[in-house]
Parts: C-alpha cells; sequence; structure tokens
C-alpha cells in the first residue's frame, strides 16, 4: 500500500512533476510556494495567466479547426482563485474556490466554483463553453458541417452539508445554437439529395430538489427532478439546387423546414445506504422517470421531378413519444473475514419506449395519403454480479466474479394505430453469463502485477457484431517509486458471434508502455507508447449494379501512439519543456486504396503528429513569463486534402500571490 | 414484579451512564489536534484550507471525529513514544481495505460511492489514497493527488492514447473530465447493454449511459427509435474516447459501419428476422449510396420517418 501513497504524495509534492499531453497553453508552471495574503481573518492565493495566442495553419484549415480549434487573441488562459477563512468562522463563506480556463475566446472554456460556508451551505458551480467545429469530411457525402457552441452549466447548493437533515438543490442547463448544413431528399421513388441550411438551437433544463436524511448508521436520499427539453431547429434552401445527381432532372427551388420538439421529463430517485454491521453493507437505489415529447413538422418543397414536371408536396406530421424507465439496484457487501469481501449487486432496468404520430402529404396541391403509426420497442435488463475478493498473503490477492443478465425486447410495429394483421409483434429473450477471475500480486514493495481474465456466452445477441461468445484477458504491471514510475498494460478482446448465415468476428488487441522519472530537481522525463491493434471481419450483404451481392467487410486498424517529452529546470529560474507526439495508423500495410469501394473504405492509413517546447522565465518571486510553440501536422495516405500544417503559439505573463 | 418495573424505569438511565463510560474509556488516548501541530506544523499550517478543517471549526464533534485523530486514531501512544508509525495509524502502513475502512467511517454513504465495494478500483486494491492526497492536494475540491486526467493517465496509459487521436472528447483540453462519464468509486451494472462492461461509467437521471446528458437531442423519446441506441448503446457505432475517424465512429466509412449490422442475416433485431440490409434500389457501386447519413439523417431516431429520412 505504501507506495500509492508515496505516489500521491510524490506527484502531489513535485513542482517538477510532467504534465501529460495537453495543450502547451496554459502554462504548468508556478511561481514560488502560495502561501497566499491574509486580510479580514481570510487567507487569499491568487494566480493567473493572461497571454496571447498566435496561429497560422497551412492546408485544410477546416480539418486543423475540427481536431485542434485554437486561434489568435488575447486570452485569460488560466486563473485560480481561492479564499479560506483562517479559523473556519467566516461570516458569509469559509472556502471560496475558482478556476477558470482559456476565457476569452478559446475554444474550450471553463469556470469551476466552489463556495462553502461550514456548517450551512456548499454552492458549486461547473460552466464550460465548447466552440465546435465540424467541417463533414467525409460523412454524408460532406455535407452535414456545423459549426455551433454548446454551453453546459451545472449548479448544486446543499444546505446544512454537516447535518444529519441535508437539502439538496440543483440546475443544469445545455444549450447548443448555431448554423449547421444538413440534406433532404426529395421527389419520388428515384430521390435527389439536396443541401439544406439549418440553424441549431437546442436547450436542456435540468431543476432538482431533494434531501439526505441520516438516522444511526442508514442514510436515505430523495430527488425529485424535472428536465424540459426544446429543439427548435429549422432547415431551409439559400438557393435552387440541381441536387447531388446532376444526370436526373430532379431539381429543387424553394425548400422551408420547420420542426419544434418540446417536452419534459419528470423523474424521482430514492436512496438507501446503510451499515448495519460491521460485516455488512449495503446500498439500494430506484428510480422512475417519465419523459414526454411533443413535436409538429412542416416541411414543403418546390421543384420538379425526375421527369422535369413542376411538383410541390407538402408533409405534415404531428405526434409525441413517451418513455417511462424504472429502476433499480441492490448491493450488498459482505465481509465474513478481514481478508475476504463478497459483492452482490442486482440491477433492473426497464425502458418502454411508445410513439405515434399522424402523418400526412399532400402532392401538387393534391391530399396524398395519410397514416397513423405506432410504434412501441421496450427493453428490460435484469442483471446480477457476484464479485469475490480475497487477500490470500499481502502479496497476493485473487478476485472472481459471476454474472448472469438477461433482456427480454418487446416490439410492435403498426402502421395504422388501429391493429391489423400486417402489425409487427415480437417478444424476444437473450441471457449472458459470464467469468471474471484474476490474480494481483505484489513481488515487491513498489510493484503490482494484476492478471484478469473475462469469459461470455450470450444466448441470442441483437446485432450482428454484438458480443456473443467473447473473452478478454487483461495484465497490467505498475511500479511506483518517489521519482520513477513505470506502467505496462495489455488486453486483448476477442469476439465471435456467428450463425449459419452470417459470421462475424473482431480481434482487438492494445498494448501499452508509459513512464516518467523525476531525475533531479532539474530535470525529468516522460516517455510512453501504445500499440492498437484491431480487425474485424463481417458478413455484408448489398446491391451493386442491380445485383445482390454478399461477402465480408474486413477492417484492419494497427494504430501506434507515441509520446515522450523533458522538463529542464536551469538555476531555479527557468523551466524548458520539449515535448513530441506522434499518431499513426498503418492500416492493413496497403500503399493504395484501390478499385474495391468496400475494401477502399476500410482502412484509414493516417499520421498526426505534434512536436511542441515551452520556456517558462522566472521574472520575479510572483511573476513569470511563458512563451511556446506546438506543430500540429495531420496527412492522409489516400485523401492528401485533409491534411493540414498548423502552428500555434502563445507567450503569457503568470502572477501570483 | 416491583424490582422488573424499577430496571425497565432505570434502564434508560443505567444505558447512558454505560454508553457514557464507554464513551470515555475509547475517548481515553485522545489528545486533540493542537497537540500534533507541534511535531507537524508544515501539516498544520496549511490544514485550515484542508476540507476536513470543518470538523475542527465545528467545535462540537467528539475527539474521535475530529481533525488529525478522525483519521489517524487516538495519539497519546504517539506522543508518548515521541513518534512513530506503528503507535499511530498511519495509512502508509495500511492494507488497501483497511484505508477503505477509516475512510469510509465518514464517507460511506455519500451517493456517489454506494458501489466502491464492488468498483475495478477495489478489486485491484486501488485504495482511497492511490488517487487522493489529503495533505499536499494540487486539486482542492477533491484532494487529488493530481489533477485530472494526468492522474488518470498514470495508470491508463492506453486511454491516454485515445485521448491524442485526431477526433476526440475535449479532455486534454480542460473542456471535459473523465469524471464526467466515469465514476472512479465505482457504479451500478450498465443497463444498456448486458456484459459485465463498462464497470465505472457513471450513469444518467434515466440510468441511460452519460453520453445523453450532454448530447440531450440524441435521447428521444421518438416514435421511430434506432434500436442500436437503445439497445446496445453508443458503442455500438462510436468510440468514446477518441477515433482517427470522423464523427468518432469506429470505422473511416459510415456505409461500412451500417452494413455490418444491416445484413439482412436472421436471427438478429426487431422481430428476429434481420436487420434490413439496402434494398435494390440502393446501388451500392455508386459513390452517392455509400453516404448513408445523407438521406437517413435522423440516424438517431426520427418522429416522422421509420426510415429516419426527416
Amino acid at each position: 500500500m505504501r507506495f500509492y501513497v508515496v505516489l500521491g504524495a510524490m506527484t502531489a509534492i513535485s513542482p517538477f512533476g510532467l504534465r501529460a499531453q495537453a495543450p502547451i497553453a496554459p502554462t504548468p508552471e508556478t511561481v514560488g510556494r502560495a502561501r497566499g495574503d491574509d486580510a479580514g481573518g481570510y487567507n487569499i492565493v491568487n494566480s493567473f495567466e493572461l497571454g496571447y495566442r498566435l496561429r497560422s495553419v497551412g492546408g485544410n484549415l477546416g480539418k486543423y479547426r475540427s481536431d485542434v480549434n485554437y486561434g489568435n487573441g488575447v486570452r485569460l488562459l488560466s486563473s485560480n482563485l481561492t479564499v479560506h477563512s483562517k479559523e473556519g468562522h467566516g461570516r458569509y463563506f469559509d472556502d471560496l474556490a475558482l478556476t477558470t480556463l482559456g476565457l476569452g475566446n478559446d475554444p474550450y472554456q471553463s469556470a469551476v466554483l466552489r463556495l462553502a460556508k461550514n456548517r450551512w451551505y456548499r454552492y458549486d458551480l461547473l460552466w464550460r463553453q465548447n466552440e465546435y467545429f465540424n467541417p463533414a469530411l467525409t460523412i454524408s457525402s460532406g455535407r452535414h458541417a456545423m459549426n455551433v457552441r454548446r454551453r453546459l452549466q451545472d449548479h448544486d447548493l446543499t444546505l446544512f452539508p454537516q447535518s444529519k437533515l441535508r437539502f439538496l438543490f440543483g440546475y443544469s442547463r445545455n444549450r447548443q445554437d448555431g448554423p449547421a448544413l444538413a440534406t433532404v431528399q426529395q421527389f419520388g421513388a428515384h430521390q435527389d439529395e439536396f443541401p439544406l441550411f439549418t440553424e441549431v438551437r437546442r436547450q436542456r433544463n435540468e431543476y432538482r430538489a431533494g434531501g439526505e436524511l441520516n438516522i444511526r448508521r442508514t442514510k436515505i436520499t430523495f430527488v425529485r427532478g424535472w428536465e424540459n427539453f426544446k429543439e427548435d431547429t429549422t432547415g431551409s434552401l439559400t438557393d435552387p439546387s440541381p441536387g447531388d445527381n446532376t444526370a436526373d432532372r430532379i431539381a429543387l427551388r424553394a425548400f422551408r423546414r420547420s420542426e419544434p420538439y418540446h417536452g419534459n421529463t419528470p423523474f424521482s430517485r430514492a436512496v438507501i445506504t446503510s451499515e448495519p454491521a460491521p460485516w455488512f453493507t449495503l446500498h439500494a437505489r430506484a428510480s422512475y422517470a417519465i419523459s414526454r415529447r411533443d413535436f409538429v413538422l412542416d416541411e414543403y418543397a418546390v421543384g420538379s421531378d425526375r421527369f422535369g414536371a413542376d411538383r410541390s408536396r407538402q408533409i405534415l406530421v404531428s405526434g409525441s413519444g413517451r418513455r417511462p424507465v424504472a429502476t433499480a439496484n441492490l448491493t450488498l457487501n459482505l465481509f465474513p473475514a478481514e481478508s475476504v469481501t463478497i459483492s452482490n449487486h442486482t440491477a433492473f432496468h426497464h425502458s418502454r419506449m411508445e410513439g405515434e404520430h399522424v402523418y400526412s402529404e399532400t402532392v401538387n396541391s393534391a391530399p396524398g395519403f395519410t397514416s397513423l403509426p405506432f410504434q412501441y420497442l421496450g427493453v428490460r435488463t435484469l442483471a446480477n454480479t457476484t464479485d469475490l475478493n480475497w487477500r490470500l498473503t499481502p502479496r497476493l490477492t485473487a478476485f472472481a466474479g459471476y454474472q448472469f443478465s438477461k433482456r427480454r425486447i418487446r416490439s410492435r410495429e403498426q402502421a395504422e394505430r388501429t391493429p391489423s394483421p400486417d402489425d409487427r409483434e415480437a417478444e424476444q429473450e437473450n441471457s449472458l453469463h459470464t467469468i471474471l477471475a484474476g490474480v494481483r500480486l505484489r513481488p515487491a514493495r513498489p510493484l503490482t502485477v494484476n492478471v484478469d481474465g473475462e469469459i461470455g456466452r450470450a444466448s441470442t445477441p441483437f446485432y450482428p457484431v454484438s458480443e456473443k461468445n467473447y473473452h478478454a484477458l487483461g495484465g497490467r504491471l505498475g511500479y511506483r517509486s518517489r521519482s520513477l514510475q513505470l506502467t505496462a498494460y495489455s488486453k486483448a478482446n476477442y469476439n465471435a458471434n456467428s450463425n449459419r448465415i452470417t459470421a462475424h468476428s473482431s480481434r482487438s488487441r492494445h498494448y501499452a508502455a508509459a513512464g516518467s522519472w523525476n531525475a533531479s530537481s532539474g530535470l525529468a522525463l516522460e516517455a510512453g507508447y501504445t500499440k492498437m491493434h484491431l480487425d474485424t471481419v463481417s458478413g455484408v450483404a448489398y446491391f451493386a449494379a442491380g445485383r445482390a451481392t454478399a461477402g465480408a467487410s474486413l477492417f484492419a486498424s494497427n494504430m501506434q501512439v507515441a509520446h515522450a517529452g523533458v522538463r529542464i529546470g536551469v538555476a531555479q529560474r527557468a523551466d524548458l519543456f520539449a515535448g513530441y507526439q506522434r499518431v499513426q495508423d498503418a492500416g492493413d500495410g496497403r500503399r493504395a486504396a484501390g478499385a474495391d469501394a468496400i475494401a477502399a473504405a476500410q482502412v484509414l492509413p493516417m499520421r498526426y503528429h505534434s512536436p511542441s517546447a515551452r520556456l517558462s522565465v522566472r521574472l520575479k518571486n510572483k511573476l513569470r513569463w511563458n512563451a511556446g510553440y506546438q506543430y500540429y501536422g495531420y496527412g492522409e495516405e489516400f485523401s492528401p486534402l485533409q491534411g493540414y500544417r498548423g502552428h500555434t503559439g502563445f507567450t503569457s505573463l503568470l502572477w501570483s500571490f | 414484579m416491583r424490582a422488573l418495573l424499577g430496571l425497565l424505569l432505570l434502564a434508560p438511565v443505567l444505558l447512558r451512564s454505560a454508553d457514557s463510560r464507554s464513551s470515555d474509556a475509547s475517548r481515553a488516548g485522545y489528545v486533540g489536534s493542537a497537540v500534533c501541530r507541534t511535531c507537524h506544523p508544515d501539516i498544520w499550517l496549511n490544514f485550515y484550507k484542508n476540507p476536513h478543517y470543518k470538523s475542527l471549526a465545528a467545535g462540537t464533534e467528539p475527539p474521535e471525529k475530529t481533525g488529525c485523530e478522525s483519521c489517524h486514531g487516538p495519539a497519546k501512544a504517539h506522543v508518548e513514544a515521541r513518534g512513530g508509525k506503528s503507535t499511530i495509524v498511519a495509512f502508509s502502513q495500511l492494507e488497501p481495505r483497511q484505508v477503505l475502512d477509516r475512510c469510509l467511517a465518514c464517507h460511506s454513504k455519500d451517493l456517489s460511492r454506494g458501489q466502491i465495494r464492488r468498483s475495478s478500483h477495489t478489486l485491484a486494491e486501488i485504495a482511497c489514497t492511490g488517487c487522493h492526497s489529503i495533505h499536499r492536494s494540487p486539486a482542492p475540491q477533491q484532494l487529488l493527488a493530481r489533477k485530472q486526467p494526468e492522474l488518470c493517465y498514470d495508470c491508463h496509459p492506453q486511454i491516454q492514447a485515445q485521448f491524442s487521436m485526431p477526433f476526440k472528447h475535449r479532455v486534454n483540453e480542460g473542456f471535459m473530465r473523465c469524471t464526467d462519464c466515469h465514476n472512479p468509486h465505482g457504479t451500478q451494472a450498465a443497463a444498456w447493454r448486458m456484459s459485465q462492461r463498462p464497470r465505472m461509467v457513471e450513469t444518467g437521471t434515466q440510468g441511460e449511459q452519460p453520453c445523453l446528458k450532454c448530447h440531450a437531442d440524441k435521447r428521444g423519446p421518438f416514435v421511430f427509435e434506432h434500436p442500436a441506441v437503445r439497445v446496445d448503446g453508443c458503442e455500438t457505432c462510436h468510440q468514446p474516447h477518441g477515433s482517427p475517424h470522423a464523427r468518432l465512429l469506429r470505422r473511416p466509412a459510415v456505409f461500412t459501419l451500417c452494413l455490418e449490422c444491416h445484413n439482412g442475416a436472421g436471427g438478429f433485431g426487431r422481430q428476429r428476422d434481420g436487420i434490413p440490409r439496402p434494398s435494390s434500389a440502393h446501388n451500392l457501386a455508386d459513390a452517392r449510396y455509400r453516404n448513408c447519413t445523407t438521406c437517413h439523417v435522423r440516424i438517431h431516431g426520427s418522429n416522422a420517418d421509420p426510415l429516419m429520412l426527416r
């Protein structure tokens, strides 16, 4: 155990640890030892890093924005503020901790705040903003681009946090908006695809209220919540379009779509945690939620069909979807001896999705058809897991587990609300048995070795690619000392899911090794290498040039990821960091895509690498100047147009007290 | 009869008295945190910034639940012996199970730690102090030994590699944290799939996978659900940590991903008569038909079209 404590202490104490693979800014260096300043019974520690980011990109800027997205401009790269009352009896608060990242105009911004007064309240805020840019790339003919902003915020307030009766309140908000491109298919059985401009507007609000009661060795928690979701994304055609297939006569001259989708989900959750005896604990939880969404779709299109005749088409859809979800969990932990833990866990989950709509279509002002379908999809899962953890000797621990799961899926698909002979109704059950076993060795104090294996057998998987007959073997080696950390990891997953008609098998093998060495107070090294191999064989069937074709899809990926970094301190005044990271997929070794469409799409030989360097100089006791450079290079073997070369850098001042 | 009645009447008093005596006895070895600071001033100096300081500030807790001795146990013998790890509860000397028991004495009833006894970390004997540094934490809110994700990468280098891909969730950039999706203290069994794995993925309000906490527009309910989302989960098509493929897909091109399930082979799907393969109107020899989501735009679920065209 000691080495874990050493690890925790070492990583926390060492001012010279390496920061694992992250953007070059903000800088992790600090200015001196932050004791803070005392004022009015509080101790205040503050630091902020203000700087300028710069960027120059050659090649595919859209792909750069998708992968990296850092731009130019002034930023508050990071800031930290903590205020603590020295006696624990502050007037309005005892603890305040505020951390920010990327404020100003970085694509990834966040703020974390905790405000607490002992015995009275604790308030937590997490605010985040992400600028998401998706240039569509190869998906959907390169038509589904997005340039949206997502803002997330979570507020949690606990009243009387140290008392036996606590009150919990929470609010979460998730908002996404911005322009995007989509596609729509129009006019007749032989249709064409047209690009659409859409304005994404989605918003989710969740309100929570509850309480916790602590009686002797039992805690009872109850939370009631309400979730509201609304989407008001609209779509329109900005200019007349001949469609993707310019060989036909289908064209779209005008188009608009409005599809509001609103609803709410009230939910309740109750939890009981109890430790009635030293040899026994239990944790029980149940929840129930009913989601309901109402929607309307109004779509109007004007253009010409494949014969060149004028065509107008209006589609009106309205209806609702509902999904009650009930869950329950019970965990029992037994400790029959000091060295033995037995844990049994039962989980139940029942989701029943049902919905119907009224669909009507008008073509060239003449009523087309109306349908009233009804759909039901119910999934009920019951799982029970038992784990045994037995410490045989101080150096050897064995663990084993068994899980049984049973899933029932009921489905009903009606073309009309009134039941008819054509309705499709089905019920199926799938059961899964898995066995898990492993040992943990500690041959020497800082060294641990874990080996585990799992075998699973499912009766009737839902998908051809689902896990059916699978096994997994894993190993992990760790060495931890005050200055040296080494980790090696291996995991192999094999799955076969075949029947008389089709076959699927996948083989996944991951190997990783990483290490870091704090050689001295002025030198730290870090390096890692990971190999991820995956190959799958899947039966496929499709039509090509009018002929039914059956065959196999062969996917192969041989991903290699390596990183290395060195940090050098000079006379306790300057720190220099240099790092390199490379991701490379060799695919199946092919140098050219080849003529076969499926084979060509099943490998993606690519390379993605990023050298970086940072210099941080302590100007004064409380002031540090930083400058850094990071290069991002991306290239694909088969699609040179996707490549880019991104030069990014920053310079900043870090001030703290 | 009178004696019995007298005993019943006196029972509460006797029990309280016995309880008081045992409590006094159990508190005999406590010396108070002020004594500790004599030899450990470096820890004491900043202890008021530690969340555990609130037990001292309250001033109402009994000695066994106050300050240093609430975790390290009675210190009288330690003081008398002028230090030594054998005379006090030193976490560096404890077995993982003992560390866990000691921390759970106060923290066991927190909602997020209900499954800690069966978590993969506990099974691998990763005790609390493997990730938390109580006295020298750079992340004061959770007292982590290092900030996320570096702390997690120490033991999970293969996950670090996945977050180095061109397409990834923005964990390295600081927008997300590992604990947005994972509960390192263990979770209940995953309801969206059947296998043992994943064991450490936190569920959402409705017991669903955590992806839907942020990607709320994929949650539904929809009249026409894509069962892949509901039955086997998002991982059927996506790699959640990172991928070299656009939209975190498992394959470079979407049509091969679709074809691997939509092959018409009996025994699978809602009716167990096979997941429909593309009709003869789809000429896969034509590049137009190799972009399934160009037409099937509502692939996660649709309210208007069973084929998810709108």
